[in-house]
């Protein structure tokens, strides 16, 4: 439907151009580009390297935006220490902090008596695979079997829930360390706080941020980092309004210093603290493309200024100069399509759900739809803007002149 | 492959690429909405048009006053980054005796007693109005009362104590002092 709809539009704008002036025929400006094979190739692929560097960029961005929305869930609340919303690997709260809450809220989801209140010990520590004795910084969550309940996103994709010196690792944790996936498979050994953990399976979240993680039980991670207390306990209530239930708790057990911070908040101020590195993107994408459409320019000024006494003649048959502009608008919007497919064609493959390491974690490529619309949207306006100098040029140039022109 | 069915093809690759790739991507909103007929509206019942004269500030209530006893405490809404209980009628005071942070020091939220944080234990109080269920009254502090941080009030209410010494005023009416500013 949506190509049947491009394909009237198409038409109309066609259509309309014809009642304004004759235009050139479609073909004239294709045969046009097969008859220089070497030079559109070549700008064919600088432009299709530029658009391949813009998905690039947009699938960074995307896959840091969506990896971070993602991870929220509307009706799961973090509770941690005052002050350390934005820091939780700081916050501390006692261990019988799960009880308490427990005990004290209504409206937490319940299934079969068990609470889905998650005691969890977070933390940022090195850690050592068994081929590659250099630690790399890796993300560890000490958690409970109510962890699954709350983080609804989680799967136990192979082997089993850990055990007492067992750990699981997510999909992402390799991109996270930096080694090799096949370190991290089931049987292996990780070195974590001056401790060995068997790898006893794996897991996936829907490319949340805790996927890049390793989780183990915390109360073997409290005795390996010889701490009693927790970074956070993750509630997930029955109905929004267990939400303020959570927090009129803790600013009334002033004693605890306590701060609830519902987890899509959380993720919403990960998404602010990396505006500055998505700002940055966004300027790369820009300079890229403008020195695409330098490119671009340059091309087609070769290919106008090499026939400047073909164009005149043009004129003197009868066409306007408006029709041969726009035959040379034509030419670089064919040469930017292509080289956008081609760009496309290479990127999918390449870049969709390719791991990114960053300090949160780690994140997958993401190629979508609106990355391509991106990435295609400024192939084409590279391939009209780089051709309007060129096709202005060929407007104010004198049928006489041009037809001296040696 | 003639130069017009050459082109065709590219068009409809585009188009088809464009229009067909991709998953969608729900960006829930985190904010909570507030009705708009609540919005800038004070809600009379629970105003005092005048100051109650036997206010005492948060530090004396906390010291002396036990648990179901009628009280009428003054002080000023802060004491955290975000005194609020988004969505309820609650919010914590501290006491008028405690300077939030000054405008020199560039805190953006002087509100949070940044500067003083090892006194708020002892200068800080619960504010909140119920039903008559008990419940907290489910619509924000600031719109049902107009209200805004470091605004100085006097609550009447009656006195919550737990046996940890955290005090919480079941409110049922509140003067808002007028900004000296």
């Amino acid at each position: 439907m949506i190509l049947s709809f491009l394909c009237r539009g198409i038409h109309f704008v066609w259509s309309l151009t014809m009642l304004m002036f004759r235009p050139l025929p479609w073909d004239y400006g294709v045969r046009n580009l097969l008859r220089r094979p070497g030079r559109s190739a070549l700008t064919m692929l600088g432009l299709g390297t530029v658009v391949f560097l813009v998905f690039l960029v947009v699938a960074f961005v995307r896959g840091l935006e969506i990896s971070l929305a993602v991870s929220g869930d509307p009706l799961v609340v973090l509770v941690h220490s005052l002050g350390a919303g934005e820091n939780i690997e700081n916050s501390t709260i006692p261990g019988q902090g799960a009880g308490v809450l427990s005990a004290s809220l209504r409206r937490v989801e319940t299934r079969y008596r068990q609470k889905y209140v998650s005691p969890e010990l977070y933390l940022g520590s090195e850690v050592t695979t068994e081929s590659v004795k250099e630690p790399a910084m890796g993300i560890v969550r000490g958690v409970t079997l109510t962890a699954p309940l709350v983080r609804s996103q989680f799967q136990l994709v192979e082997g089993v829930w850990p055990a007492a010196g067992e750990a699981i690792v997510g999909r992402l944790t390799a991109a996270k360390l930096g080694c090799d996936p096949a370190e991290l498979v089931i049987g292996r050994t990780l070195r974590i706080e001056g401790r060995n953990w068997k790898i006893s399976g794996r897991f996936a979240a829907a490319g949340a941020a805790f996927e890049s993680e390793i989780w183990c039980q915390v109360d073997d991670l409290q005795q390996a980092t010889k701490r009693q207390d927790l970074s956070l306990v993750a509630v997930a209530v029955s109905e929004p309004k267990g939400l303020a239930d959570v927090s009129e708790f803790c600013k009334e057990r002033v004693d605890l210093e306590w701060e609830a911070t519902p987890e899509l908040s959380y993720y919403a101020s990960l998404q602010t603290h990396y505006g500055p590195v998505r700002r940055v993107a966004w300027l790369i994408v820009l300079l890229v493309s403008g020195a695409g459409a330098f490119a671009g320019l340059n091309t087609m000024y070769g290919a106008v200024v090499g026939r400047v006494r073909e164009l005149a003649m043009l004129q003197t048959l009868g066409f306007s100069r408006r029709a041969i502009a726009l035959s040379i608008v034509q030419e670089g919007v064919l040469l930017a399509a292509t080289g956008s497919l081609l760009a496309a064609a290479v990127a999918l493959p390449l870049l969709s759900g390719l791991a990114v390491r960053f300090t949160m974690g780690a994140f997958t490529l993401r190629l979508d739809s609106v990355s391509l619309i991106y990435g295609f949207s400024m192939g084409l306006a590279i391939g009209v803007l780089g051709s309007l100098p060129p096709a202005w040029r060929a407007l104010r140039m004198p049928v006489v002149d041009g037809l001296k022109a040696i | 492959m003639s130069s017009k069915t050459l082109s065709g093809f590219i068009m409809i690759a585009f188009a088809a690429l464009t229009a067909g790739c991709g998953q969608p991507a729900a960006t829930p909103s985190p904010q909570a909405t507030i009705p708009a007929s609540v919005t800038g509206t004070a809600n009379a019942d629970l105003l005092l048009h005048e100051q109650p004269a036997d206010a005492k500030p948060v530090a004396e209530v906390l010291k002396s006053v036990k648990d179901g006893v009628a009280v009428t405490i003054l002080g000023r809404i802060g004491g955290a980054r975000n005194p609020w209980v988004d969505g309820r009628a609650a919010f914590t005071i501290v006491d008028p005796k405690l300077d939030p942070c000054g405008a020199d020091e560039g805190c953006p939220t002087p509100w949070d007693y940044c500067c003083s944080t090892d006194q708020l234990p002892d200068n800080r109080a619960m504010i909140k109005f119920v039903d008559a269920a008990g419940d907290t009254l489910e619509q924000d502090a600031r719109q049902l009362l107009g209200v805004k941080e470091l605004q100085t009030v006097v609550v009447k209410g009656k006195a919550k104590r737990d046996e940890t010494g955290n005090l919480t005023v079941l409110a049922s009416a509140v003067f808002v002092m007028p900004d000296t500013k």
